[in-house]
């Protein structure tokens, strides 16, 4: 039986449709929601939020429906039950995550927690249930600390990361894929085929250069073009922000080299941000308005666009017991 | 300069300090480690902790306590609206604390912001945050404001205090100056040197208390008699629990008597730091009446007089906690 883990339930894979599989309903580093200057209130979050996900919804009707994977760590603003009320009402599928953007964004509870603890949590909220809402994650969420280099709890995390998808069927994603050697190696030590990790953030202003994208298609790894539309012409780009044309390019390279069935695309945006400011006009529907066009435009056929957004990521999301 | 205006802040308001009777000063009620509220094997049912939670306050009522000091900040299970329902049904004050640390204890908005580089927030920003806490009330997060904080509570590192610590501590002592409420700090490595760095801020002396004052390192380095010199109060905290690094309950009256004979009788504090209900880590199960009804006692027997008992359980904590206000700033307060 072919399924994935959605904040509704269980869907079959058949119905995800394009899959934006990098998203955020909302995002903040651990703390924020004691500073008031980033508050807003319930009717301004689904005020933000409601009409992007219709607009995604509607666009994803070509597709069969539209997916979208909130890859919000648990310590970041996780907020299950609001993404249960805005996918019923809105036909979008949620699928949440369990796991952490980076040790850095794990609370002292957790970061002091071993591997065994940390795969038991992230088991519980794959097979039993998010909190008290009942969801169950969809995705494990693992990341790069910032500073360039994985720390020792960011190992950690791996690999009870590892561990957990090993016993539950469910994939990877990764917040940046740089110092993928430390990364592959505690997948390889853990017994992980790569092709359930999606190595994410290969393209971003940052990291694209430090990236070993290439090496990573080759050990088997799934690589993620998946902040699309943080872009240099923006009027307020932020840091991590790389111009149009260059990421498209890359792309475009990175596929032509006959790696189209390894890659997935996402725009890595925030319906409402929890934390920061966010960057006004970026929406997940940049893949429709921007993205979709650009690769139209240089020459993609439907067939490999059906590829990237809907069969690559329903092959990963699938639950591989 | 500053005056003392005659009120504290308790989660329900100011209240007049002469009403606050016996301060367990250094506790805490729902203790969380951060992270716990979200761990797979850690449940929080609000009605359990309600109960478990009424239960110690009127335990402590009852063995003639009038206020409790919740000072683990905002950010360590710290719980607004619980707390005010525990003060309405049990009648015993509630302050509650802002602040927060050591570093290891803070959330990554503040340690490894999304800025490039993620630089750790400075002392102004914690200031602002803590300040805004008292003038405007605890946020209960994403939510709302809810009470005044009455204290800035914050805590080094142990090995030795980080830069983040500093910073949370000029913080800390900027938004006591600005607010009246007084600032607590555990002391990490060298209370000393601590004790400096919220004086050179500009905030009085006697708007600080040291805590972790019993420990033996800080015994041995001669602390808690150069603090109260300093003119900060001192905080033996660790009363009715053994614990190899803090002295032993003979020791720990033998210092209280030494600090009252060298006349320093008006800088002493005393508690327990009682968890109320833990999560996420053991707690510290001691009752908050404990300092009253088994340790006074032997400070009795000690030799201690009832007026140094007095000052000591009651005075001092009270003029801690009672507001001052800025002269010549806008109050935060009537003084009344
Ligand atoms: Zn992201």
């Amino acid at each position: 039986m072919s399924r994935v883990n959605t904040v509704l339930g269980p869907i079959p894979t058949e119905e995800l449709g394009l899959v934006a599989v990098h998203e955020h309903i909302g995002y903040g580093m651990p703390g924020s929601e004691l500073d008031t200057k980033w508050w807003r209130s319930p009717e301004q979050r689904y005020e933000e939020t409601v009409p992007k996900l219709r607009a995604f919804h509607e666009h994803a009707e070509a597709y069969g429906g539209g997916t979208f994977v909130d890859v919000t760590g648990i310590c970041n603003g996780r907020d299950v039950d609001y993404y249960r009320s805005l996918s019923a009402k809105t036909g979008v599928h949620i699928v949440a995550c369990t796991g952490f953007v980076g040790g850095d964004t794990a609370l002292p509870h957790f970061a002091a927690a071993d591997v065994d603890y940390l795969t038991r949590q992230f088991v519980h909220e794959i097979t039993v249930g998010i909190g008290g809402t009942g969801a169950l994650a969809g995705v494990i969420k693992v990341g790069v600390s910032r500073g360039g280099r994985m720390t020792e709890l960011d190992k950690r995390i791996y690999r009870a990361a590892a561990r957990a998808s090993l016993a539950t069927g469910v994939p990877i994603l990764t917040h940046l894929a740089i110092d993928a050697e430390n990364a592959v190696a505690i997948f390889r030590e853990e017994g992980l085929p790569l092709h359930r990790v999606l190595f994410g953030h290969v393209d971003d202003g940052v990291n694209a250069e430090k990236t070993r994208d290439v090496w990573i298609a080759e050990q088997g790894g799934r690589i993620g073009f998946d902040t699309f539309g943080y872009e240099t012409e923006l009027p307020d780009p932020p840091f991590w922000a790389r111009p149009r044309r260059e990421r498209l390019e890359h792309f475009l390279r990175f596929i032509g080299d006959g790696r189209i069935t390894q890659v997935l695309a996402s725009a890595d945006a925030n319906c409402s941000p929890l934390g920061w400011p966010g960057v006004k006009g970026h929406t997940v529907n940049y893949i429709f308005d921007d993205l979709l066009p650009d690769l139209r435009g240089a020459g993609l056929s439907e067939a490999a666009i059906r590829t990237v957004f809907v069969e690559n990521p329903a092959d990963f999301l699938t639950i591989q017991k | 300069m500053s005056v003392k205006s005659n009120s504290v802040y308790t989660v329900l308001g100011p209240v007049s300090a002469a009403e606050l009777g016996v301060v367990a000063v250094h506790e805490a009620l729902l203790s969380v480690v951060p992270g716990a509220q979200y761990a797979f094997d850690v449940t929080l049912d609000r009605a359990a902790i309600f109960e478990a939670l009424a239960a110690r306050l009127r335990e402590f009522r009852a063995s003639g306590g009038g206020t409790v000091v919740d000072r683990t900040g905002l950010f360590h299970g710290r719980d607004v609206r619980l707390y005010q329902a525990l003060a309405r049904a049990t009648g015993v004050h509630i302050v509650a604390s802002t602040g927060q640390g050591p570093e290891a204890m803070l959330g990554g908005y503040f340690l490894t912001p999304q800025t490039n580089p993620p630089t750790p927030w400075p002392a102004e920003k914690f200031a602002e945050l803590f300040a805004a806490e008292v003038t405007e009330g605890m946020v209960v997060p994403r939510v709302e404001r809810l009470g005044p904080a009455g204290l800035v509570a914050t805590a080094a590192t142990r090995s030795g205090m980080t830069a983040t610590d500093e910073s949370l501590l000029r913080g800390a002592a900027r938004a006591a100056l600005a607010t009246g409420v007084p600032v607590s700090h555990l002391f990490g490595a060298d209370a000393v040197r601590e004790l400096e760095i919220a004086l050179d801020e500009r905030l009085p002396a006697d708007r600080v208390v040291i805590g972790g004052l019993d420990r033996t390192d800080a015994v041995a380095a001669g602390a808690p008699l150069e603090i109260a010199r300093g003119g900060a109060y001192v905080a033996l905290d660790h009363i009715g629990s053994t614990d190899e690094a803090y002295l032993t309950g003979a020791e720990r009256v033998a210092l209280v008597l030494e600090l009252v004979r060298a006349g320093f009788g008006d800088r002493v504090l005393l508690s327990s730091s009682a968890t109320g209900v833990a999560k996420g880590h053991d707690g510290n199960d001691v009752a908050f009446g404990h300092v009253l009804t088994r340790f006074v006692p032997q400070l009795r027997d000690a030799g201690l007089s009832e007026a140094d008992v007095q000052r000591i359980v009651v005075d001092n904590p009270r003029e801690l906690l009672s507001i001052s206000v800025p002269v010549q700033a806008s109050a935060p307060v009537s003084v009344d």
